[in-house]
């Protein structure tokens, strides 16, 4: 894994006004992904949007963690449904 | 964009407390959130105004404006200006309509989003009373916001991603030079990282997602990367066999079919249908159906043969 892919934890920390308990809650719910090298604790630069889409639900919209959770599954949910939902019409359009 | 009537967005009464509008705030920025409803630009247009309508309503100062002044808020500047001089000069009256809006001035708090968002969707009210720019402050909370991410819409021809190949878009007055790769489907959305809108306060970049919308210029059906088509033979052909020449995307190719080819039958030419997705060496199959067209117009002669054949079979 490239360290230039990776951002430190700590940077998050600041960037973001967050708590460290928030990150480490996230990574322990498996919303995240920390990678741990020599000691530093990194996340991929590609987690990024992801961890913003959580931190704003989080922050703006006060929803606790277990809240989080089942949004990421519902949203999970939603997207492989929108998915599947443009597959069909897509096979609907072999016999119009 | 029109006049919004902030309170009953929120669904709320004029004498509502600031503990209301935030309650009110708060279920429908999670009713609306775009966090929450993925690719509903209408809930994103809903959350916008909501968001706007927070932002003065929680605001002492600006709702009292926006209470006072209603619909006409861009003239509320000059008003108060119409009104000193009046009172000075005990003169004039004031005419609502010689007076340009400009603005109260002031800054924006509370919240902010880096979803997308196109500029004309906030209300003139809030771009004349906070400013131009006023989107693109960020939130009072001085946080670092990644920018905004773009969606564009593509029209493409099911001929034109059959091979990939490179098109300039122009995304908010900026062209991009992208490789549309061969394969992409109808509704597919891609990502283009780092091609959206500008981060705020050193935020990094937003992205860019274009959907594809693919118009079918050919005679074939597509289902993935396997294509479908329906080619007419001749009776004789289906009952004796023979050789056809059909049409596929990477030219003509002959085919040779069965005797006693019965309608509807399907035949597979492997290799023959769509690139898959990203990997242009690998490609779907061609799925033809034979119609069988029967002959008209007989001629008496032929008649007497098909009559004689008929004899034969029973």
């Amino acid at each position: 894994m490239n360290l230039e892919d990776l951002i430190p934890t700590d940077e998050i920390y600041i960037r973001y006004k967050v708590e460290h308990n928030f990150v480490r809650s996230l990574y322990e719910s498996g919303l995240i992904e920390i990678v741990t090298i020599e000691k530093t604790q990194y996340v991929h630069n590609e987690e990024i949007s992801e961890f913003e889409r959580l931190w704003r639900l989080h922050y703006d919209l006060e929803i606790n963690l277990e809240g989080l959770e089942a949004i990421e599954h519902l949203l999970r949910q939603v997207k492989k449904l929108q998915k599947q939902n443009r597959r069909l019409k897509n096979r609907l359009g072999l016999y119009e | 964009m029109a006049f919004i009537d902030y309170y009953r967005l929120l669904e709320l009464d004029k004498s509502a407390s600031q503990a209301d509008i935030k309650k009110a705030y708060r279920k429908l920025a999670r009713k609306n959130h775009p966090d929450l409803n993925p690719n509903d630009k209408e809930a994103q247009l809903r959350f916008q105004q909501i968001n706007e309508a927070n932002e003065v309503l929680s605001d002492p100062e600006k709702r009292k404006k926006y209470d006072q002044y209603g619909k006409d808020w861009q003239h509320a500047d000059a008003y108060e200006e119409a009104k000193k001089q009046q009172q000075t000069s005990g003169g004039r009256a004031y005419s609502q309509g010689g007076y340009g809006g400009t603005g109260f001035g002031g800054s924006q708090g509370g919240h902010s989003y880096s979803g997308n968002f196109d500029d004309d969707t906030f209300s003139d009210f809030f771009e004349e009373m906070f400013g131009g720019n006023a989107r693109a402050q960020g939130s009072g909370r001085g946080r670092h916001f990644r920018g905004q991410d773009f969606n564009a819409e593509l029209q493409l021809n099911l001929s034109d991603v059959y091979t990939s190949h490179k098109q300039t878009l122009t995304v908010n007055g900026k062209n991009i030079r992208l490789t549309i790769p061969a394969g992409v489907e109808n509704g597919q959305t891609i990502k283009i990282k780092g091609h959206g809108g500008p981060g705020v306060q050193g935020g990094p970049k937003g992205d860019l997602f274009i959907t594809f919308n693919i118009v079918n210029n050919t005679k074939f059906k597509r289902e993935k990367e396997n294509l479908f088509a329906a080619i007419d033979i001749d009776l004789y052909t289906a009952i004796l066999g023979g050789e056809i020449t059909v049409e596929t995307f990477s030219g003509k190719v002959k085919l040779n079919v069965k005797a006693e080819t019965q309608p509807g039958t399907k035949v597979k030419l492997k290799g023959k249908g769509f690139p898959k997705y990203k990997k242009d060496d690998q490609f779907g199959d061609l799925i033809i159906t034979y119609n069988i067209q029967m002959p008209t117009n007989l001629s008496p002669r032929e008649k007497e043969l098909f009559k004689e054949l008929q004899k034969l079979r029973s």
